[in-house]
């Protein structure tokens, strides 16, 4: 299937998922292409996590659709064997050896790729003999990718997997990530709310917030699309037609706005790179104007 | 599946299997000694010309053993339930690995069916196992006694005790499913197990098929064969009432020549002051009191014919029970997740 006719990797439409009276995810409609990597970003409790267990059918959703590659999430073996899932926390068998967790995956998944598998774990410094209950979390979650890897999915999912490493094991980790899923030549999706791991890895980007999604596309396209604006304050009330304010801070009489549309044209202000981050933030903040007083 | 299944049942499978083996050299060696005695009796009874009477003693002798090995065939399914049933799911809930196990290239269906499975065929064995040795070693007594169609030792002969560990592993694992947490669903899986191992037996099996009633005359003869009168609330209760080559389910109160119960106060008066008439037997001058007031009671009792209709109905509804609560399982762990 060319990427072109191909289904999206994930499509929701008006899905939403309630735990008792606290909503997790409401009317989200959110279509990932395939091919990408897909940085899922927001506070804790907006809602990502919830949007990738439904996912990979770990729950399943109040109201509305979610697709997986075209299907029902976990809709049978076939699908299952479709969609690599590393959850939070990245758990393993703490009584199985690495070994063992190996063996599992191959008896477990018909596309298993051995020698991938034992590649990944050997690159990662694993001995398998060695309980998995040993392992520090970076040696943990480094088996819990090998074994999803080696599912050859054609779309791989990472609930936070690195949010509990220190720095250096986070490093390796989202190397391995990038590595892996180019080796498969794999989609994947992957949540953080460490906004510099999402940056560094991947190219499409949703960003949620209070169980809506806030920003969805390319890197490169929100990039394009973004803006910061800097002047005194007051000219950027005056902005042409096509330009919208996503987030404005004023302080010491000048104003700092990111704004969506096109290129902004000459005006009263300068235009100054915009970083991922920040754009990322505008989206976050959860008011338009900020007056920071000094 | 079953690969995996083993591998994480390994160390309970061989704690099981190491207590199953203490218990079969016990049964074997039990069963060895059973037959010296009876040869014992049987040598002897002939010189004598008493060997009804022997072979009363002989069962006697070991009647009090085969109690309390009912008593432990009757733990035996709390046990199996406790440690392989409830920890079979719960433990990978507690643990996350359901997050690990479920994304892998196989349905959540299938993977609760093979692990029921594995855990249902592993207590079905050692179940089997010990039931086997157990009726084997103690059927020279049953034979004598003939009492294994009974409120105790039923349990604990032929295919009862397999359906019983089948039962409750799978109870075990669903209450986990449920549970979540793995000491929670030991404690319930025994509380649950106890219960139904005492509810069966004095409530159910009773009626499994439609017991027998007769009226016995209770005459003076009659109140001597009895092993005890009265209740602690002053009831014209009777107890240890037989019936031959039956279980006895049920006895109502000393009932009048109109079916009504004796009243108490001509209870209490032959119980505790009888006209000295200076009869013998177990109860003395209070056998002829009541024997002359015409009483009678209804007894339901279930022929010892049926018992093993009685086994395969029991066994039968154990693992139809079974079935159900695997496929309450099958159903939840689709539905409802995480």
């Amino acid at each position: 299937m060319s990427p072109g006719t191909s289904p999206p990797v994930l499509h929701a439409e008006r899905l939403t998922k309630r735990y008792g009276r606290r909503t997790a995810l409401e009317d989200c409609d959110l279509l990932v292409p395939r091919g990408r990597i897909t940085g899922l970003v927001g506070p804790n409790g907006a809602g990502k996590s919830t949007l990738l267990q439904l996912a990979c059918g770990l729950i399943t959703p109040t109201s509305g659709r979610l697709r997986v590659l075209g299907a029902a999430p976990a809709a049978d073996a076939a699908h299952l064997a479709r969609v690599g899932f590393v959850a939070q926390d990245t758990p393993v068998y703490p009584s199985l050896s690495v070994a063992e967790h190996l063996r599992m995956g191959e008896r477990l998944n018909p596309s298993w790729d051995r020698s991938l598998a034992q590649r990944r774990v050997a690159q990662a410094g694993l001995r398998v003999e060695q309980r998995a209950g040993r392992l520090s979390g970076g040696q943990r979650a480094q088996l819990a990718l090998a074994l999803a890897a080696a599912k050859r999915p054609e779309l791989l999912i990472f609930d936070e997997p690195a949010a509990a490493l220190d720095p250096l094991a986070r490093d390796g980790f989202l190397r391995t990530v990038t590595e892996s899923v180019a080796e498969l030549g794999a989609s994947a999706v992957l949540s953080s709310h460490l906004l510099a791991d999402v940056e560094r890895v991947c190219d499409h980007l949703v960003v949620l917030r209070d169980a809506r999604v806030q920003l969805a596309g390319d890197v490169a396209d929100l990039l394009a699309g973004h803006h910061l604006l800097v002047g005194a304050r007051g000219v950027l009330d005056g902005l042409p037609a096509g330009l919208e304010v996503v987030r404005a801070e004023h302080a010491d009489g000048l104003s700092r706005a990111v704004v969506r549309g096109g290129a902004p044209p000459p005006g009263p202000w300068t235009v100054e790179p915009l970083p991922l981050a920040d754009l990322v933030l505008a989206y976050l903040a959860g008011h338009a104007t900020e007056v920071i007083a000094r | 599946m079953i690969w995996l299944t083993w591998r994480q049942f390994r160390v309970p499978a061989l704690a099981g299997a190491a207590v199953l083996g203490v218990l079969a050299a016990y049964l074997v060696r039990l069963g060895v000694e059973i037959r010296d005695a009876r040869d014992g009796y049987l040598a002897r009874c002939g010189a004598v010309g008493d060997c009804a009477g022997a072979a009363a003693r002989f069962a006697g002798d070991h009647q009090n053993t085969l109690l309390i090995l009912a008593g432990v065939f009757w733990l035996l399914p709390v046990v199996l339930g406790m440690f392989w049933g409830a920890p079979l799911v719960a433990r990978e809930f507690e643990q996350g690995t359901h997050r690990l196990v479920w994304n892998q290239s196989v349905t959540r269906r299938r993977w609760l069916a093979v692990k029921l499975l594995v855990v249902a065929v592993a207590a079905m064995t050692v179940a089997g196992l010990a039931s086997l040795l157990l009726t084997w070693a103690a059927s020279p007594v049953d034979r004598v006694a003939d009492d294994r169609f009974s409120t105790i030792v039923f349990g604990a002969r032929d295919v009862a005790p397999v359906s019983y560990a089948v039962f409750a592993v799978v109870l075990g694992a669903t209450v986990g499913l449920l549970v979540r947490r793995t000491v929670p669903a030991m404690a319930f899986t025994v509380v649950a197990v106890a219960a139904i191992q005492v509810a069966v037996p004095n409530v159910v099996r009773p009626q499994l098929m439609p017991p027998v009633t007769v009226s016995r005359p209770m005459t003076a003869d009659a109140v001597n064969e009895l092993r005890g009168l009265g209740s602690i609330t002053g009831r014209p209760a009777v107890r240890g009432l037989t019936v031959p080559d039956a279980w006895v389910t049920g006895t109502s109160e000393l009932l009048t020549a109109d079916g009504r119960p004796l009243d108490a106060a001509t209870f209490d008066d032959c119980l505790t002051r009888p006209p000295r008439v200076g009869a013998r037997g177990l109860f003395g001058d209070t056998a002829p009191c009541l024997g002359a007031l015409d009483l009678h009671v209804d007894v339901t009792y279930q022929p010892r014919h049926r018992y093993r209709a009685f086994q395969w109905l029991e066994s039968a509804l154990y693992l139809a029970a079974a079935g159900l609560l695997a496929g309450a399982g099958m159903w939840r762990i689709r539905r409802r997740v995480n």
